[in-house]
C-alpha cells in the first residue's frame, strides 16, 4: 500500500551488514551470520510473538492475532507475505555462501531459517504449538 | 492509492522505523525499571495492555506540545496562545500565565464571524439577556424558542430546501441522523475520505457500508452496479434503500467534491444523496450558499443537505435541510432531537445574524464583501505558496489548504518554529491522515488582511527552507517587462 516498504527493508538489512562489519571487524561471512541471527530474533519477536496493534482505536479486536496473522487482513499468500517468506531464505543462502558452509554457522543459520519459514506457512495461521503465546 | 515521491517515501518509512525502534527499546527498559513497582490489583483485567497505547505513549506524547494548544482570546485573525512548559520531557504540560499574540491560520473562521462583529455581537448579547445561556430543556419539551423556529426557516431558505432541523453539535448531526435514515437491509456508499462523524453514523446504523475511491464518479458507478446486481449479502434480496454520502469540501484535502457527476450517477441508479457541507456552507459560492451554488447543482437534486454552524457562522451546532416529509420523520425519530438539550439561544441568534449579514438582509453589503475577501485571500495564498515550491493540496476557491510535510520529524519542527515566529498553524498526522502523508493545514479567513497574509507567507517560506518541505521547484522571479520590450 505504501511505496518503498520492501526497498526500505532490504536497505536496512544491507546497511546493518555494513555496520556489523565496521564495528566488529570480522569476516563478511560472520557479519552475514550475525545479521541473519539478529534478523531472526527481531522478526520473530515482532511478527510471530507480539500480538494486537499499537493503537487503541480498534478496541482490542486483534488482541489474539500476531502481526503476521493480521497482515493483509488475514489473506494468505499475498505478494507481501511471499516477499517476506523469500527474504529469510535469501539471507540464509547469502550467509551460507559467504561462510563456505562451515559448522557452527551452518547449524545456527539453518535453525533460524527453518523456524522463520515454518512460522510463516499458511497452515500455521492461528496455530499455537503447546499453547505457547496463546493468552491475550 | 498513496501518491508521494519515492525517496520521500523511503526516508519517511525510515524515520518511522527509527521512532518505532527507540520506542520499543524504551518500553523494554521500562519493564525492568517498573518490575519492583508491581501494583497489587489481583483479579482485575488491565484497563489497557502495554502495547495498545504504544503509538500514543512513544510517538504522540513526544510532540504533544504541537497539539491542543490552549488559547486565551477569541479566535480572530490574531489571537493569544497560552505558553506551556514541560518538566518531564513532554509527558505532561503545564500552562504558564504568559500568552503570545500569534497570527491565526488554524481556526475555522472562514467569514470572520469568530470575533466580535458589529451586527452579530449586540444581538447575541441581547438574546443572552432575554433567553439566558441555556434552554435547560429538550427540543420537544420546552426547549424550542422563537429563535429556534426562526433559524430553521432561515436555514431552509438560505440553503434552498423546503425545511430544516437544528442540532446542538455538528458531530452529533451526522452520527445521530444517519441511523434514523437507514437501517439493516440498506446500503451506505461513502467516500473513502469521509469524516469520522459520518463513519461513526454509518457504523451505528447497522446498514451495510461500502466505500468508493475518493472523488471518483467512475468508481462510484462501478460500486453501485456491483452492489445493486448482488443485492443484500447472503440473501441477495434487493436493497431496501441506497444512500451515497459525500462531503462538499474535504477538510484534510481542501478538494471540492465532483458533485454534478456524482449526482448524475446517483440519479441514474436511483440512489439517495447526502451532502455534508460542513466546510463549504457560507464559505464558497457566489452568495455563500455552498458547493451547490459553486458547481451549478440544483439543491432539489440533493436529497439531504447537512451542514454545521461552527465554520462560517462563528457559532456551534449543525443542521439538516431536506424535504418537509424527511424533516418531519427526523423530528419524530432522531434521538438528538428527542433527548438532547437544544441549542443555546445566544448561539442560535449568532447564526441568525450571521446568515442575515451574508444574505445582505442587515442592510449593508458586508456579506458580499466578506465572500469576495475570502475568495481573493484563498486564491492569493494558494498561488503564492505554490510559487514558492510547497506542495499544496486542494482546488482553487477552497479556503482550506494542506501543505504536505510527510516526514514525522518535520511536524514538530514546522509547528514549533512557526510558533516561535508568532504564526500558529495546525499540523495533522496519523491517524487523521494516512501514515506517510502528514500535513500542516491552513484555514484562510475573510478577516485576514493582505499584510497578514504576506507576513504569514514570509514566515512559512523561511520555516519551509529550514525544515526542507519545498518539494517542488520554486518559480523564478519574473524579469521586468520593460527590459523585455527594450531588447526588441
Amino acid at each position: 500500500m505504501y511505496p518503498g516498504v520492501w526497498t526500505t527493508y532490504i536497505l536496512i538489512l544491507f546497511f546493518s551488514w555494513l555496520l556489523v562489519l565496521s564495528v566488529f571487524g570480522c569476516t563478511p561471512g560472520t557479519a552475514w551470520t550475525v545479521v541473519n541471527l539478529f534478523h531472526f530474533a527481531i522478526t520473530y519477536h515482532f511478527f510471530h510473538w507480539k500480538k494486537g496493534t499499537p493503537f487503541a482505536d480498534d478496541q482490542g479486536m486483534y488482541n489474539g492475532l500476531t502481526w503476521w496473522e493480521q497482515m493483509d487482513n488475514g489473506k494468505q499468500l499475498t505478494r507481501n507475505r511471499k516477499f517476506l517468506i523469500v527474504v529469510p531464505v535469501v539471507l540464509y543462502l547469502i550467509a551460507l555462501h559467504t561462510t563456505d558452509y562451515q559448522q557452527p554457522m551452518l547449524f545456527l543459520n539453518t535453525l533460524a531459517v527453518s523456524v522463520l519459514v515454518v512460522a510463516k506457512l499458511p497452515n500455521m495461521h492461528k496455530v499455537r504449538i503447546f499453547g505457547i503465546n496463546a493468552e491475550n | 492509492m498513496v501518491r508521494l515521491p519515492y525517496t520521500t517515501a523511503l526516508t519517511t518509512l525510515f524515520s518511522y522505523g527509527l521512532l518505532f525502534a527507540f520506542g520499543q527499546l524504551r518500553d523494554f527498559f521500562r519493564k525492568f525499571v517498573d518490575w519492583f513497582k508491581a501494583k497489587n490489583v489481583k483479579g482485575y483485567a488491565p484497563i489497557c495492555l502495554g502495547l495498545e497505547d504504544f503509538y500514543v505513549r512513544r510517538l504522540y506524547l513526544r510532540i504533544q506540545d504541537c497539539f491542543g494548544r490552549p488559547i486565551a482570546s477569541a479566535p480572530d485573525s490574531w489571537f493569544d496562545v497560552v505558553e506551556r512548559i514541560s518538566n518531564d520531557n513532554n509527558k505532561t504540560l503545564q500552562r504558564t500565565s504568559h500568552t503570545t499574540r500569534c497570527l491565526n491560520l488554524g481556526s475555522y473562521n472562514y467569514l470572520g464571524f469568530a470575533a466580535a462583529d458589529e451586527y452579530c455581537t449586540p444581538r447575541a448579547i441581547e438574546s443572552l439577556k432575554k433567553y439566558s445561556a441555556s434552554t435547560c430543556s429538550v427540543r420537544v419539551d420546552g426547549g424550542t424558542t422563537k429563535l429556534h423556529a426562526e433559524l430553521e426557516e432561515l436555514v431552509a431558505r438560505f440553503v434552498g430546501k423546503p425545511a430544516a432541523i437544528l442540532f446542538g453539535m455538528g458531530y452529533v448531526t451526522n452520527s445521530a441522523i444517519i441511523p434514523c435514515l437507514i437501517g439493516k437491509g440498506g446500503l451506505i456508499i461513502s467516500d473513502s475520505l469521509n469524516h469520522n462523524s459520518i463513519v461513526n453514523g454509518a457504523r451505528g446504523s447497522g446498514a451495510t457500508v461500502r466505500v468508493f475511491q475518493h472523488n471518483s464518479p467512475a468508481h462510484l458507478e462501478e460500486v453501485l452496479r456491483e452492489q445493486i446486481a448482488g443485492g443484500q449479502p447472503r440473501t441477495h434480496r434487493p436493497w431496501k434503500k441506497i444512500i451515497v454520502i459525500v462531503e462538499g469540501i474535504y477538510s484534510m484535502e481542501g478538494e471540492l467534491c465532483k458533485l454534478p457527476e456524482i449526482i448524475a450517477v446517483c440519479k441514474k441508479y436511483k440512489a439517495y444523496t447526502y451532502l455534508d457541507e460542513a466546510h463549504s456552507i457560507g464559505a464558497v459560492g457566489q452568495s455563500g450558499r455552498g458547493v451547490c451554488e459553486l458547481l451549478g447543482v440544483d439543491p432539489a437534486d440533493v436529497d439531504i443537505m447537512m451542514g454545521t454552524f461552527t465554520k462560517s457562522f462563528g457559532s456551534c451546532g449543525g443542521y439538516i435541510a431536506a424535504s418537509k416529509d424527511i424533516i418531519q420523520h427526523l423530528k419524530h425519530t432522531c434521538p438528538a432531537h428527542l433527548y438532547a438539550t437544544s441549542m443555546s439561544p445566544p448561539a442560535v441568534q449568532q447564526v441568525i445574524s450571521a446568515i442575515k449579514v451574508i444574505l445582505g438582509e442587515d442592510g449593508s453589503n458586508r456579506g458580499a464583501q466578506k465572500l469576495a475577501h475570502i475568495r481573493e485571500n484563498s486564491n492569493f495564498f494558494r498561488s503564492e505558496l505554490k510559487k514558492m515550491g510547497f506542495e499544496v493540496l486542494g482546488d482553487n476557491d477552497s479556503p482550506v489548504m494542506p501543505i504536505m510535510l510527510y516526514n514525522p520529524a518535520k511536524i514538530p519542527a514546522f509547528s514549533r518554529e512557526c510558533l516561535r515566529q508568532k504564526v500558529a498553524v495546525v499540523t495533522v498526522a496519523f491517524p487523521a491522515t494516512p501514515l506517510l502523508l502528514a500535513r500542516a493545514r491552513i484555514c484562510i479567513s475573510a478577516s485576514h488582511t493582505r499584510e497578514d497574509l504576506v507576513t504569514a507567507l514570509d514566515v512559512i517560506s523561511r520555516v519551509g527552507d529550514l525544515v526542507g518541505i519545498k518539494y517542488f521547484p520554486a518559480e523564478p522571479p519574473k524579469i521586468a517587462e520593460v527590459g523585455h520590450n527594450k531588447l526588441e
